[in-house]
């Protein structure tokens, strides 16, 4: 039964797509799945083995991504002084744009697919890292306390009780991951790469072929699947059954002294420029592409014109950057309330979210860029298909982990379902949900500058394109670093919303 | 890395002693060994565009001048100039409005030879609503990556073309927007789009910049001034490989196009489409002033029209960014 319905949305969904490919035909935008049988038919050695040199890279990032995160998460509970460095560098670090790490990546590993491998990496570390923060806090005190009144430590704790209340905050994080991997390898490989479905991606576009085009995009969406649906299984291993839930009294949260807070950003702020210094000056980055924040202010503070060309382009982006994060943020939200409304719904909306997440922007662009035009529309579109995913798998994760308790009481008084996604769902989701909040943050900074360069060619996705080209390094960086800035921005704002809501319904996953 | 062999003639007779033993299959590793190892940066991804340089590294050429040379693929997020400033790789391909824009800031460049004597850009339009001429640009919508701008302007400036009248459309990559209907005409290089469109059945219009004033030297040969002063040899022997193997290839572009399909066999080339864009290469490859002086070539005068064409796209250069030494050197060998 499950296997028909199952083979019955597949055909419904293959047949919307050859129709949409033929209603298309002629506008080399979209193939069908007849013409990619057929190209992959002709060209399947060719195919497997670009499928296998990315996929290794992939896997290779996916893992060190992972564990990188995993080792962060470890560091920042263990010492909890260090949590607000490690997540602000690492939304430092998740906000380096490919015009300016893929060069210095190039010219650090020589040939290879050392890039490839550390783009990898670096596009799913964040996704991982800050849901993981999140489940290791959602922790009932109690259980922490009963910890101490052992006499254990923190390591005890983190072993015996943090880490098995953080597994499917993980797991969801292992989710988000699997795609993002693929996907990461594939534009590593714009980096020069010799071979691998990002150079035959590039290649296809180029000869507007569009056959091999979607037959590429379609692969990379099945791998991505697959991966996908491997990281859920492997959840299912680590944390067989329902998630306990239990009902936590709230405890009131301490504010860390006004001196505290008002050092915090400088602190901060001083640490990230002496790593930004430190790290080039270790490599012993040439000054020509690699520029130090030195460069940068010297720049900015003698060179009115280019002050003045880099913040007319910033403000152009950050109007964008609100709408593009709502849009994102609201469509994986409301994509996951509907997976739990109508759970047949499911079975369309995660496929095609996986695709649209594992396939290259500059693929499924012309498409966008076709229904929602080159205007503010399309350009909020794009960012809101680039961002939108992980919030999706963060919320439906958030959804389904009601306490059974409450489930019970709701099911006793015939509540249906609404009423349940509204008081129970929702409120037991909001962790995860900023947590999603907070990855879209940086995520919807990079695409609207990506979206820029692409579709409309403003802001400083167009700035960095240009400047990337031209060798105006110090302009690239001062993009850089501004554009860090506003998502730090925008991460702080999110923050100081997520305490407002937290005070009342989740206070555990407050800093104490 | 010279001091082996301080000219080539002793490295070439060393190697002819060397193929003896290659007969009596003892040289592999010992050759490999003696070669100075090079790093040659591609502009762009592999295909025939470097036609000439893969015919040098199947036919031995290097190897004849004692040099092992690796081709570094490029991409776009690959640009030239950092590998070729760190020394990663010794030379590198760019093109003079890229060089003119890297030594601005700060990279010490030379261009020692012009493999592109006449400009690729060109606009590509449908045979029922054509660009034939610059005047027919106005009142047309234009694909093209905005990175390109400048060079719209200058062709604009030198033809006395409106600009403002000109609706620039963002595209990257592909052609589809043209072909699609989205935009009147497309720009980019004319061994690249307008060859893709062929090949989808497309007969489009294509007008080449380079004849309506713009002279801007591409796929140009780029090194440092210290490459210049402390590996001199190297490049000689570099740019000796290039001009054999582009001579090879102009004597047959489609056994060019051949091997670079059998030499990259995962880069995903169509052979016509490769055969067709060697084809098309060659006459902004090759000219009266190469079949007299040999490949490479450039001079005072084009040098010149250079000069005046970079000041319109906003480089002030003096002609001392061209740097002929190396290749006389080469071809008066």
């Amino acid at each position: 039964m499950i296997a028909l319905r199952a083979g019955l949305v597949l055909a419904g969904f293959l047949l919307v797509w050859e129709g949409a490919a033929a209603a298309l035909d002629g506008r080399f935008l979209l193939a069908g799945p007849r013409d990619i049988l057929a190209y992959g038919q002709t060209h399947a050695a060719l195919l497997g083995r670009a499928l296998a040199e990315t996929s290794r890279a992939a896997a290779l990032g996916y893992l060190w991504g992972n564990l990188a995160a995993l080792a962060l998460a470890a560091i920042a509970l263990l010492m909890p002084m260090s949590e607000r460095l490690v997540r602000t560098l690492a939304l430092v670090v998740f906000c380096l744009p490919l015009v300016a790490t893929g060069p210095i990546l190039r010219v650090l590993y020589g040939p290879g697919a050392g890039p490839q491998i550390t783009l990898s990496a670096l596009s799913v570390f964040y996704t991982t890292l800050i849901p993981l923060l999140a489940g290791l806090r959602a922790t009932p005190r109690v259980w922490l306390d009963l910890v101490a009144s052992y006499g254990r430590g923190r390591w005890s704790a983190l072993t015996n009780v943090r880490a098995m209340a953080a597994t499917p905050y993980l797991v969801a994080g292992l989710q988000i991951a699997a795609p993002a991997a693929f996907l990461g390898a594939m534009i590593g490989e714009f980096t020069g790469a010799e071979r691998g479905m990002g150079v035959l991606t590039l290649r296809a576009m180029r000869s507007i072929d569009v056959d091999a085009t979607w037959t590429l995009a379609t692969l990379a969406a099945a791998v991505s699947m697959l991966a996908y649906a491997a990281a859920g299984q492997l959840g299912r291993l680590l944390w067989p059954g329902a998630p306990p839930v239990l009902l936590v009294a709230p405890a009131a949260p301490r504010s860390a002294p006004l001196w505290q807070r008002a050092l915090q950003p400088l602190a901060m702020a001083g640490i990230t420029l002496a790593l930004w210094h430190g790290v080039m000056a270790a490599f012993d980055l040439n000054r020509f592409f690699a520029k130090r924040p030195a460069d940068v202010w010297q720049f900015l503070t003698t060179r009115e014109d280019a002050r003045d060309t880099l913040l007319s382009a910033l403000a152009e982006t950050a109007s964008t950057v609100g709408p593009g994060y709502l849009a994102g943020l609201a469509a994986g939200a409301g994509l996951a309330g509907l997976c739990v409304l109508l759970p047949r719904a499911a079975a369309v909306v995660l496929p095609v979210a996986v695709t649209l997440r594992a396939v290259p922007i500059v693929t499924t662009a012309p498409l966008i860029v076709l229904a929602a035009g080159r205007g503010a529309g399309g350009l909020v579109a794009i960012v809101a298909v680039m961002i939108f995913f992980p919030t999706l798998i963060a919320c439906l994760h958030g959804l389904q982990r009601v306490p059974a308790a409450i489930v019970g009481v709701f099911d006793s008084y015939a509540a249906g379902r609404w009423r349940m996604l509204l008081d129970a769902r929702i409120p037991s989701a909001l962790p995860a949900f900023f947590a999603s909040a907070r990855m879209a943050v940086p995520a919807a900074v990079l695409a609207v500058t990506v979206a820029e360069w692409l579709a409309t060619g403003t802001g400083t996705g167009n700035l960095m394109a240009l400047a990337a080209s031209t060798s105006d390094y110090n302009m690239l960086w001062s993009a850089v670093a501004a554009l860090t800035l506003l998502a730090v921005a925008g991460h702080a704002l999110v923050a100081w919303a997520e305490v407002a809501v937290f005070a009342r319904y989740a206070p555990e996953q407050l800093v104490r | 890395m010279t001091s082996l062999f301080s000219n080539t003639t002793s490295r070439r007779r060393f190697l002819q002693v060397g193929g003896a033993a290659l007969a009596a299959g003892t040289l592999p590793a010992w050759r490999a060994g003696a070669a100075d190892p090079v790093t040659f940066q591609l502009s762009w991804l592999h295909s025939v565009q470097f036609g000439g340089s893969y015919i040098a590294a199947e036919r031995g050429y290097w190897q004849e001048e004692g040099i092992d040379v690796s081709l570094a693929p490029g991409g776009p997020n690959a640009p030239v100039e950092p590998p070729v400033v760190t020394g990663t790789a010794l030379m590198g391909i760019s093109a003079a409005d890229y060089t003119a824009a890297a030594v601005e800031n700060g990279a010490p460049f030379k261009i020692l030879a012009v493999a592109m004597q006449r400009n690729p850009f060109a606009i590509s339009s449908l045979p029922d609503n054509p660009v034939n001429t610059p005047a027919d640009l106005e009142g047309k919508s234009i694909g093209m990556a905005t990175a390109n701008t400048p060079v719209l302007k200058a062709l604009c400036d030198m033809n006395g073309v409106d600009m403002n009248a000109i609706e620039v459309v963002p595209t990257q990559y592909d052609g589809a927007p043209l072909l699609s209907g989205q935009v009147d005409c497309l720009l980019s290089w004319s061994t690249d789009l307008p060859v893709a469109m062929v090949m989808q059945g497309a007969e489009p219009a294509v007008m080449l910049l380079a004849d309506h004033g713009y002279s801007v030297h591409s796929q140009t040969y780029i090194a440092t001034e210290d490459a210049i002063a402390n590996r001199r040899a190297d490049l000689v022997a570099l740019l000796k490989g290039e001009v054999r193997g582009w001579n090879d290839y102009l004597a047959d572009t489609d056994a060019a196009a051949e091997l670079t399909v059998a030499r990259y066999p995962d880069a995903g080339l169509d052979l016509a489409t490769q055969k067709l864009q060697a084809e098309r290469q060659v006459p902004l490859m090759f000219s009266d002033l190469t079949e007299e002086s040999g490949f490479g070539w450039f001079t005072d005068e084009t040098v010149a029209a250079n000069v005046e064409t970079l000041g319109l796209l906003g480089r002030n250069v003096t002609p001392d960014l061209w740097d002929r030494s190396i290749l006389e050197e080469v071809h008066g060998a």
